[in-house]
Parts: C-alpha cells; structure tokens; sequence
C-alpha cells in the first residue's frame, strides 16, 4: 500500500462523510439523483431515468459521475460540491498514507542503524577482545624473553658475586700468607736456639724477644685459622649458591640455603648493615635449589638496597602447622602504601633507570608458585620492610 | 517503474523533483503548473507547507493520449528538502521513473546540495531504485542571484557524470521546461524499452517530449 496510489471514488468516500454527503446533495437535487463510481458502483442515491449527467474529476480522469434530474446549473453545483469534499478527502488520504510510510521508513531507518551499530559495536567489541589478546599475547611474549633475559643476567650478577666474592677470600688469604711468612721468620728466631745452652739461652732469649714472638706466633696461628675457616665458609657458600646450574631437584634444608645466601649477601654490604640469623629448624624441602637461591638472593639484594647506611637484617624460619615460612625483615625505607600493590608487578621498579629492572620480585614470586608456595610483602613506610615466603612442608610439585 | 494498466490503457509515470531545502522545488512546480498546454493538467496539490516549507509533497498530474489512445499520465513530486524529513523523501521517491535534482547555485549552498545528492542516491538504493539505471537531471537553479557558483566550474565538477546540467531561475520560469524536457528524453528511452511505446503505441520520443512540453495554446 503506498501513498499515491490513486485510490477510487468508494475509498476516498465513506462512512459519516459519504452520509452527510447524501443529505446534502438530496438537499440540492431533490431524490432522484445518483453518485456513481467509475467502476459503476453506487454509492449515493438511486437508479433512474432520462437524468442529465456530470462526470466527477480529481486529477485527470473521471472518477465517477454525478447524474440527476434536476437543472443543469443545479447540477453542476452540486458536482462542483462534490469535487471540492474530494480533493480535501484525497488530500488527507495521501497525507495520512504518506505519513504512515514515512514513520515506517524513518522506522525503519532506525532500526537499519540501530543493526548497523550493534553490528559496528559487535566488530568493535570482537576487535578490541582480539586487540586485547594479541596486547596480552605480547606482553606475555615480551615479559618470558624479559625474563629470560633477567635469569641470564642474575646469572651474570653471581658472576659479580663471586668476583666480590673472591675479593674477600683473597683478604684472609692475604693475611694469612703475611703471617705465615711472619711464622716463618719467627721459626728462624726459634730455630738460633738449638745448641744453645745455659745463660747463653736466657740471653738469646731476651735478645731477640721470644717472649714476644711465642705470644704473637700463638696469635698469628689462631689469626690464620679463623681466616682459612672464613675461606673455607665462603667457598662452601658460594658452592652451595653455584648450584643455580645444577638443574635437578633436590631435598635441602632451606636454613642451610637462607644462611649461605645470606653470608653472601651480608659480605657484599661490607659490614654496614647487621645480618641476624633467627632459624628454626625445617623438615627438608625438595626444591630447585638454584631457583630458590636466586630467589632468596633478590630478596635479600632489596633488603640490602633499602638500607642507607646502617641497618638491620633479620633473616627468620619457622615450622608451623605444616607448612614453611621463611622471612626477610629491613629495617629501610619501607614502601608507600600506594606502591606496595604493585611491587610485584613486572618492570615496577623505583630504582635510578638502568640500575634496577623491576623484575627481583616478579621472578621471586614466580619461583615461589612453581614450588607450591606464595610470597607476601608489608611495609611500614619509613620503618621498614618484612617479605614472607610460605611453602607447604616438602616441597612443591 | 511506471504503473502500466493494460486493461484501462493507462500508463502513469512517477517524476520526482529532489534537492536541498529551498532549493526551489516547489517553485519549480508552480511554474510548470502555469506554464504547462499539456492536453491534460490537473491542479497543483501542495500539501501542508508551513511558511512555504513543502512538509510532505507538491503533486503535478499532466498526462496526454498517446496515437494509441494510450493514456500516458504523468504524476510531478517534489520532496520536502529539510533534512528531518527523510523517511517522506524516501517514500515519495520509492517508485520514481525520474528524478530533477534542483540545486541551489549560492555559494554557500554548495554543502547542502552535495550532502542531498548523497541522500538521493542512498534513499533510491533504500527504495530498490538502480541508481546507475535512473533517468536524472541536475537543475542549478536561482541563477539570477549574486554570488552564485560560477556555471564553468559547475560543468566542471559534473563533466565527469553522465547527467544533464541545467541551468535555470525558476522564479522567473527559466531553464524550468529545458528541465523537465532533459528528463523527459531518457525517461522515454527507458520506457520504450519495457512498454514498446514506439512500435505499439506510436509514440515517438519526440512525440512524448513534445506532448509533455506543449506551449499554452
Ligand atoms: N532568487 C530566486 N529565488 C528563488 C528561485 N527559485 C526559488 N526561489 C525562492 O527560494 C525559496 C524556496 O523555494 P521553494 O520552491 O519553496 O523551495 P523548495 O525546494 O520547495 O523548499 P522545501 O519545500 O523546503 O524543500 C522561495 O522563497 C522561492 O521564491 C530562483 O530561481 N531565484
Ligand atoms: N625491601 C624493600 N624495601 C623497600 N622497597 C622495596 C623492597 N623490596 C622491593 N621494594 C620496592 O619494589 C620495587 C620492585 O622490586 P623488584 O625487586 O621487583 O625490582 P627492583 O629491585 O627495582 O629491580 P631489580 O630487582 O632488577 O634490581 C623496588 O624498585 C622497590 O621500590
Ligand atoms: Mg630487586
Ligand atoms: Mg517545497
């Protein structure tokens, strides 16, 4: 149905209007009058003879015609009458008709551009998941090689260890050798007294101050024992830390771990910072002791770093409800409360650019999750900090 | 395409006159409605405009028996031009045989009568019209007022199209029957081609331009 189809003499009359129309034109023509359609329906009056008749146009073709007995001037009239309710009645039936397609196609319109918005925002939507994805993708991408990266360079980094590492073995070895060689000479002074007899003893012995010289071999030798002790302790340190290459797993003690990581770290600072050993004794615990290590290595290292001149660590171990706990506690600079959510993060890092990657952490907790376990951070900005590694009795998977 | 009643022997074809808001549509009209000798004219139906803004449609019938005693009746539409009116513009066009687009030549016009031609072509592809296929005239009309856009750089911009380019001051009747008449001529061709007008009708292309363009006896 559209709105300039043409529509018939019956359809543009009708119902009241067709009604009044009648008395109307029975007024004007008396009754023997008729209105009939161009399709010969009637709509008005009667049939009749011998009438005169007046064809009834709207636009160019009749649509009826108008037939009655009466005068012609009456007659047409009346026709005029008729054509002039038809054009109001076309005018308002192609109006309303048109009015009607209109809201439809304007209906329609919308309901095409609320499709093609669901659509867009279905294409924008399935975009942005898949951008999303592909970001995230990257970004996992990206953090592996990162860490991959990380690991080789921590690996580096106990490399440093270890040079400083063999900074401080050649210290006792220095001193050591020095009164080794001093042992020596003081042997030669021993050595005068053989053939000596009588006063002549009392007075070499005086001479020379052997006096002096016994005491201080005494001292020299303890001296040097502690000094090959601290070798032999460092070396066993740092042998236990070298098994990051050793890939197996294995039962440790993590004491043991905590203690050796621990020297390590607290012969880097170089006396500066207190190193407090609170350990409790663990059941053995299967792990990777290279990861754990390097683990224990970056707390630590954080520990350390948080501390401007001098300070505490304490290094702790408890066995509780089966289940390990090992802590690091600084007495540093804390963490600010809007930054502790996010130290965990990959590549959040406070340290001067190029000095710290933001990764000791995130590495950390990776580790501690592949060996079952979680690790938890507090603060207390200005007060210090305490990292809490909990893993279940064991060992992980 | 065009309603044609074999029975009644009657062809009726639909022409529609498009264009920007008074861009002179409705004036284009009103002068063919004074200047048509049609055989056949009708009144000019203009329905509801408020402050001589067209709100649904003009309506021109003219129409003229063909040798056949064809019954060729012509139905001139204008659309209202403002652009709220969108959903009567599309229903007034759906089933159009030709259309006048009538731009406005004022400069600052320019936007207005790019952005109603956009609207005609996505409307006549609402519609189910082949753009491509439908016979079109592009009337530059108000040309008697100043600052107007110059008719070099007009054919310039068009050369590249096919349609017709006819320049034209309605209010003065100018240019208005060259514009009917540039529509004419392919409305006829694509007739022809689905009602045989020239072989079953003798209707010549020069007999349906001329009965249509017919001066005032
Ligand atoms: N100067 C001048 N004015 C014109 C010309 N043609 C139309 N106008 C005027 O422009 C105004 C709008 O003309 P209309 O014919 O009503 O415009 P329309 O395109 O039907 O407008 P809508 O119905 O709103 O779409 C009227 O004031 C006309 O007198 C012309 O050739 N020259
Ligand atoms: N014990 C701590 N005390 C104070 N701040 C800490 C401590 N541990 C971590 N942080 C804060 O968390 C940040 C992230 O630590 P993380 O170990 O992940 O990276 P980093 O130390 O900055 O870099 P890298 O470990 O590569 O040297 C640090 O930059 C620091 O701001
Ligand atoms: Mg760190
Ligand atoms: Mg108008």
């Amino acid at each position: 149905m559209s709105f300039d189809r043409e529509a018939d003499l019956s359809e543009l009359l009708s119902g009241e209007g067709l009604e009044s129309l009648g008395k109307s034109l029975a007024g004007l023509l008396g009754e023997d009058y008729a209105l009939v359609s161009s399709k010969g329906e009637w709509l008005l009056g009667r049939a009749g003879e011998g009438r005169k008749s007046i064809s009834i146009r709207l636009e160019l073709e009749p649509l009826g015609h108008l037939e009655a007995s009466c005068d012609e001037a009456r007659l047409r009239g009346a026709a005029g009458l008729v054509t002039a309710l038809l054009k109001e009645a076309r005018r308002y039936h192609m109006a309303s008709e048109l009015h009607l397609e209109a809201v439809h196609a304007d209906y329609e319109a919308l309901q095409e551009k609320h499709h093609s918005l669901l659509k867009s925002e279905e294409k924008y939507r399935k975009l942005a998941a898949e951008l999303d994805l592909r970001v995230k993708e990257q970004v996992r991408t990206i953090e592996t090689a990162q860490r991959q990266l990380y690991q080789a360079e921590k690996l580096a980094s106990v490399g440093q260890l270890a040079a400083g590492v063999a900074h401080e073995i050649n210290n006792p070895l220095g001193f050591v050798r020095s009164n080794l060689a001093t042992a020596g000479s003081y042997l030669k002074d021993l050595k005068g007294l053989s053939g000596l007899e009588g006063a002549s003893v009392s007075s070499y012995w005086k001479a020379n101050g052997l006096d002096f010289v016994l005491e201080d071999f005494a001292q020299l030798l303890e001296e040097s024992v502690t000094g090959v002790d601290r070798v032999a302790r460092i070396v066993s340190n740092l042998k236990d830390f070298s098994s990051v290459d050793g890939s197996g797993k294995k039962s440790v003690d993590l004491c043991e771990n905590l203690r050796s990581v621990g020297e390590l770290v607290s012969g880097q600072a170089g006396g500066r910072i207190e190193f407090e050993y609170d350990l409790s004794p663990l059941p053995p615990f299967s792990c990777f002791p290279g990861h754990i290590n390097q683990m224990l290595l970056n707390i630590l290292m954080n520990a350390v770093q948080s501390i401007e001149g001098g300070g505490r660590i304490r290094i702790f171990s408890r066995f509780e409800s089966g289940e390990i706990l090992i802590g690091i506690a600084d007495d540093g600079c804390g963490i600010p409360d809007e930054a502790i959510s996010r130290v965990f993060d990959p590549f959040y890092t406070t340290r001067v650019v190029g000095s710290g990657t933001g990764l000791g952490l995130t590495v950390s907790r990776d580790i501690a999750t592949a060996h079952g376990g979680s690790i938890g951070i507090e603060s207390a900005p200005g007060r210090g900090t305490e990292v809490r590694i909990r893993f279940p009795a064991g060992g992980g998977k | 395409m065009a309603d044609y009643d074999e029975e009644a022997r009657r062809l009726v074809i639909k022409l529609v006159y498009y264009g920007p808001a008074l861009s002179g549509k409705t004036t284009n009209l009103m002068q063919l409605h004074e200047m048509l000798g049609t055989e056949l004219k009708g009144d000019l139906m203009t329905l509801e405009t408020q402050n001589d803004r067209t709100l649904f449609f003009d309506l021109l019938p003219v129409g003229f028996r063909a040798p056949s005693g064809l019954m060729v009746k012509f139905r001139l539409f204008t659309v209202p031009g403002q652009v709220i009116h969108d959903g009567t513009r599309k229903a007034v066009l759906s089933r159009a045989d030709g259309v006048a687009f009538i731009a406005d030549s004022q400069k600052n016009q320019s936007l207005n009568n790019a952005e109603s031609f956009r609207n005609l072509a996505e409307n006549a592809g609402r519609v189910g019209i082949s753009f491509e296929d439908l016979p079109l005239v592009v009337q530059y009309n108000k040309r008697d007022l100043p600052g107007i856009v110059e008719e070099e750089e007009i054919l310039a911009r068009w050369s590249s199209t096919k349609w017709p380019v006819i320049f034209a001051s309605a209010a003065r009747g100018e240019g208005v029957k060259e514009t009917l008449e540039a529509l004419l001529r392919p409305v006829y061709l694509s007739l022809d081609a689905d009602f045989d007008l020239e072989t079953e009708h003798g209707l010549s292309l020069e007999g349906f331009v001329g009965s249509v363009l017919k001066g005032e006896t």
